[in-house]
């Protein structure tokens, strides 16, 4: 008797409790609530909540009959209680997946936290999104008009987006406060479920091999893929950002290093940097008839048998070759190289420090330049194709991977160079064994974000003729085929988030040990 | 051996010279520390040495390691960094690089191979009284004393003749500085380079060096000399403002305990019966008297009035002694334990606790008078 009363009393303050924790978690969204409730975790609790949760969906199933839930032949109860075994087990299948990337990311929390603080947040929103198709359902409208984004009703969809971002941010929260990692290491959690939720869904369609008609997106990419065509433009895409951050790379190094070396009296020696301006004299001398005839044409003959010799090869190396051989057989562009780079690097020699402010704006004032409108005014020297995308490329490229490179290096303390150079360092062993090991870091995140940044704009180059993912949406907006837009942006979103979680793991892997530890310390 | 001959720096866009015709010689062997205001162009001195700071007229002269006098402007300024110790404040160590990274920077730019490195490392470490397993780790794992030690054996790896040492312990708290000060003295009398030293801080030149260069601003060498010499005798109004209103006692530091003590103390032996003990006081008209045993170790004091009249042996009156001061402090350390114990005279013993002398305050400032004397330099040591 007493026990019986002992036990209801405690049950009442478990609902209440568990009650309690998901007004908290919809209304007081924030970390120190997540932290709060990390310590009432419990399985029972869990597993409770999300079988109610299971339960509500299988009254909403059995009110509204959707196909894919209810099987006719089966009784009401049996129905009920399948849907709670799935909702169950769904949830704990996915929380388990979430709970193994995060642990590969370093999370430190253990299974009980972590599922716990999920089903707070599955549990409440998952009530609110079966209200909202009951409402709708009763309003006479299908899931799928409900859940367009496009739809007529679209406010409700638009709250539905809405309310979905507002489930990401404690997902957030929640992966946070259990596994107190670092926010990026949360994202990349989240980012690794996503991506391989998104190629889990392109798998599915393939098997499926749906008809030619663009029913949804996935099913429009899973269509190209099949047909070879999505291969070749994401070849030519990262192609294309590959041989201009490369480019730009060496460039925004070079300068960076430049403005940052101490200034130079001139030197015989410094002539080589003229080398460029020379072939660009050259060129522009022959080319305009101010040579003798035979020299001018054997010149000219040499750049155009270039320009023969190197006809298109087909396959895995044709893109960068493609490029390649857009710059060696245009003299003019040769010669556009050939004078920027002169004039920087030899007014770098002489100026040193001095010129770096000047530099850094001027890179600066390029990056406001729209990229349509950089790709139409380099047509008329440099033609459309890849070489005009590249050029213009690695001039937005080069900003953040230069800028980057002088704050690194200028960081380096006045103390650690002056130590280096009084122990008998020449400038280059101190660039080579001091000031760029220790400026690595901040380099590769400039080179992250111009490589991030890159495939994005790569996208819009296939609006002068490049094999690039972009030309789904220029070919989706022109034949108003939006799933085919759609999918080109997702494609292009996908791409960006891979490369840049790949670049991330790479930047840790060359950022010297020391460096590492000395930052966790600070 | 480093020499400076009318050396004078003035740098571009300025007229009045940073360094101003500096001419003194730093015998080899010895600590030279260069101390001054700030702006009086003491590490601009030191830079030029290993030209850091190209020097606008004037030589500059270092012994190399072939026993040769070079001057350093017709040297190579590459080479002749690698063949002279560099040691500055601690964040000059490389972050990236390990301890053995760091330390073998120099051996590796000359090329020495991976095994030689690690060999010499082990072994300044040693010297360092510090555990090899450092040698792996990354500066921030150390605390800022040990890194500084890691900075002066950096700077010690190829064992150069010559070393520049810029501010080394500035950063660090005057605990563990004193500390550092004592191991690097300790350390000189082993390896005996010729050390420049720069310092703003007058005690730690005085402790540190066996020279004093003492700069004005503008680079005026206002003094060169022993520090004995410049706390007795301040060239001018200068020096003695700088070295300050305390110069008596700082000269304390200069003069220890066992060159001013009296090293045939009375003392009675504890297995002497009382009597014999108090008739050896009364005949030298003394009210206390310390005791030792028979290997002349320590065991406190016995006063006279306790043993009047008394039968029995010297050990049941033994009081234990409150102080005892160890061969090797400097009297000003020695003048304070003296006062903190009120005691007339104190026990100056060894490492073993054996009573070697007696000092009293009478003997210091007897030293402290001595030493004013224009022949005075006894408290070089």
């Amino acid at each position: 008797m007493t026990t019986d009363v002992i036990q209801r009393q405690r049950q009442n303050g478990f609902w209440r409790e568990m009650l309690n924790g998901w007004v908290t978690i919809l209304t007081e969204p924030s970390l120190d609530t997540f932290y709060a409730q990390k310590n009432r975790a419990d399985l029972l609790k869990t597993v409770l909540g999300v079988g109610l949760l299971g339960l509500v969906i299988g009254l909403w199933a059995l009110a509204v009959k959707p196909a894919s839930l209810i099987i006719e032949t089966e009784t009401a109860p049996v129905e009920l209680l399948r849907v709670i075994f799935f909702t169950e087990a769904d949830f704990f299948i996915i929380t388990l997946i979430l709970f193994f990337i995060a642990k590969g990311f370093g999370g430190t929390g253990n299974f009980v936290q972590h599922s716990y603080l999920l089903s707070l947040i599955t549990v409440p929103l998952g009530m609110i999104v079966v209200a909202f198709l009951f409402v709708g359902d009763k309003l006479g409208l299908t899931l799928a008009a409900v859940l367009n984004p496009l739809s007529p009703i679209g406010i409700v969809s638009i709250f539905m987006i809405l309310f979905g971002f507002y489930g990401l941010l404690l997902l957030l929260f929640a992966l946070q406060a259990t596994h107190e990692m670092q926010a990026s290491a949360v994202v990349y959690t989240l980012g690794t479920v996503l991506a391989g939720w998104g190629i889990l869904r392109v798998a599915s369609m393939f098997v499926a091999q749906e008809e030619n008609i663009i029913t949804t997106e996935w099913s429009f990419i899973a269509g190209q893929w099949g047909k070879g065509t999505l291969q070749k433009l994401l070849l030519g895409h990262l192609w294309l950002v590959a041989f201009s951050v490369a480019i730009a790379v060496v460039l925004g190094v070079v300068i960076g290093v430049f403005i940052t070396w101490p200034p130079q009296r001139p030197r015989l020696s410094h002539v080589v940097v003229l080398i460029p301006l020379a072939l660009f004299l050259l060129l522009w001398a022959a080319s305009s008839g101010m040579m003798g005839e035979g020299m001018a044409d054997s010149i000219m003959a040499t750049v155009k048998g270039w320009d023969r010799s190197l006809t298109r090869v087909e396959g895995f190396f044709g893109p960068p070759l493609d490029i390649v051989a857009a710059i060696i057989s245009k003299p003019a562009a040769v010669g556009m190289i050939g004078v920027v780079f002169t004039i920087i690097l030899y007014a770098l020699f002489l100026a040193g420090e001095s010129a770096s402010e000047v530099t850094l704006y001027i890179a600066g004032i390029i990056l406001t330049i729209p990229s349509v409108a950089l790709f139409g005014v380099m047509i008329k020297p440099l033609g459309i194709g890849p070489f005009n995308a590249a050029f213009a490329l690695v001039l937005y490229a080069q900003l953040p991977i230069l800028r980057n490179t002088y704050t690194g290096i200028k960081a380096v303390a006045p103390e650690i160079t002056e130590a280096g150079r009084g122990m008998g360092m020449t400038e280059l062993q101190l660039l080579l064994k001091v000031k760029l090991p220790m400026a690595i870091p901040v380099i590769m995140t400039g080179v992250r974000v111009a490589i991030v940044m890159l495939i994005g704009i790569t996208a819009i180059a296939a609006y002068i003729g490049n094999d690039t993912l972009g030309e789904y949406i220029f070919s989706g907006i022109s034949r108003a085929q939006e799933k085919r837009y759609i999918a080109g942006a997702i494609l292009v979103a996908i791409l960006a988030l891979a490369v840049d979680y790949f670049l991330g793991w790479l930047q840790n892997l060359l950022t010297p040990k020391g460096l590492k530890g000395r930052r966790e310390a600070v | 051996m480093i020499k400076f001959e009318s050396v004078t720096k003035i740098y571009p866009g300025t007229s009045s010279p940073a360094v101003d015709k500096l001419s003194f010689t730093v015998p080899t062997g010895e600590i030279c520390t260069i101390v001054g205001p700030s702006g009086c162009g003491k590490t601009t001195t030191m830079k030029m040495v290993n030209r850091l700071i190209e020097p606008t007229s004037g030589d500059i002269y270092v012994l190399d390691e072939r026993g040769e006098l070079r001057n350093v402007l017709e040297m190579d300024p590459i080479q002749l960094r690698r063949g002279i110790g560099y040691v500055i404040q601690q964040i000059g160590l490389f972050p990236h690089r390990t301890i053995l990274q760091n330390i073998g920077t120099v051996p590796q730019l000359l090329g020495w191979d991976e095994m030689r490195i690690r060999r010499r490392a082990e072994e300044l470490l040693e010297m360092m009284n510090m555990p090899l397993e450092f040698l792996d780790r990354y500066p921030h794992e150390l605390s800022g004393g040990q890194r500084q030690r890691i900075g002066v054996a950096r700077g010690m790896a190829t064992d150069p003749p010559v070393m520049l040492m810029d501010e080394p312990f500035g950063a660090i708290d005057p605990i563990n500085r004193n500390i550092l000060q004592n191991e690097f003295l300790r350390l000189q009398q082993e390896i005996k380079k010729t050390v420049l030293f720069v310092t703003h801080d007058i005690d730690e030149a005085i402790k540190i060096g066996d020279k004093i260069c003492i700069l004005n601003v503008g680079g005026h060498l206002e003094q060169f000399d022993s520090p004995a010499n410049i706390l007795a005798h301040p060239a001018n109004e200068f020096v003695e403002d700088f070295v300050g209103a305390d110069r008596a006692l700082k000269r304390l530091n200069l003069v220890r305990v066992e060159e001013v003590m009296d090293s045939r103390p009375p003392l009675v032996q504890a297995t002497q019966n009382v009597e014999e003990a108090v008739r050896f006081m009364r005949e030298r008209n003394l009210r206390f008297v310390y005791v030792v045993d028979a290997d002349r170790t320590l065991k406190g004091y016995v006063r006279v009035k306790d043993m009047e009249g008394k039968t029995g042996w010297v050990d049941e009156f033994v009081e234990p002694a409150a102080t005892a001061i160890q061969m090797g402090t400097n009297l000003r350390d020695a003048l304070s334990g003296m006062l903190v114990v009120d005691y007339a005279n104190v026990c100056v013993v060894d490492a073993y606790n054996r009573v070697r002398g007696l000092v009293n305050t009478e003997m210091i400032h007897k030293a402290v008078i001595e030493s004013e004397s224009p022949s005075g330099e006894e408290g070089e040591g």
